[in-house]
């Protein structure tokens, strides 16, 4: 069974929910390159380094308005159910292990986890957890 | 919660990708209703009976394999 928002062919849907996302992900990258540079070598500092640094994240808020715009948009309910298994998942993930990691923080002091990693987690936790909910219905 | 459309797919010649078709469904989804692992909602099997010209009780039965509706 594939996951059809990550496949060519899947519904209108689906193809518009990818292409806001690579969108999003390429203006993430853009974003934090240039911000990265201004803040380096271009000696940014002050407000205007508070809004650059804002706006890098804001193609992040744009992937979570997207996913949650298909999650209301798609129509087929079996492959939303899917969808929001793996979200819940994701956040069920993302929350242990930050949690788990701030104990260790707060108590042991492991190294600190920059916020900035904390929505890789969730992907990484939502991409682990397709084959684990896809195979419940094979 | 058991179901006939196995059987009632059949009867049409209809494949799971047919189905899915006139549902505006994907053929897993098909699937995952045609083999009890996913009950649909209230809309999509009133869709059903529709395309199979039954009632729902007469598609769907509970999980102690009796039909609702006998």
């Amino acid at each position: 069974m594939k996951l059809n928002i990550f496949c060519q062919g899947g519904s209108a849907v689906q193809r518009r929910y990818s292409v806001r996302v690579w969108t999003a992900n390429g203006l993430y990258v853009l974003f934090t390159v240039f911000t990265a540079f201004s803040i380096r070598y271009l000696h940014l500092h002050g407000f205007w380094a508070y809004v650059a640094a804002v706006v890098s994240a804001l193609p992040i808020v744009g992937v979570l308005a997207a996913t949650g715009a298909y999650l209301n948009q798609e129509t087929d309910e079996f492959q939303r159910s899917l969808g929001v298994q793996c979200l819940l998942w994701g956040i069920g993930g993302t929350l242990s292990i930050t949690t788990i990691w701030g104990c260790l923080e707060g108590m042991v002091r492991a190294p600190h986890l920059s916020l900035v990693w904390i929505y890789p987690i969730f992907w990484v936790f939502v991409g682990l957890s397709f084959p684990v909910v896809y195979s419940r219905y094979r | 919660m058991k179901n006939r459309l196995k059987v009632l797919r059949a009867e049409r010649d209809w494949s799971q990708a047919d189905l899915a078709q006139r549902l505006e469904v994907s053929r897993q989804s098909v699937n995952a209703i045609e083999t009890g692992k996913f009950d649909p909602s209230l809309p999509l099997a009133f869709k059903l009976a529709r395309l199979f010209g039954m009632r729902i009780e007469e598609i769907f039965t509970d999980e102690d394999g009796v039909s609702s509706g006998s």
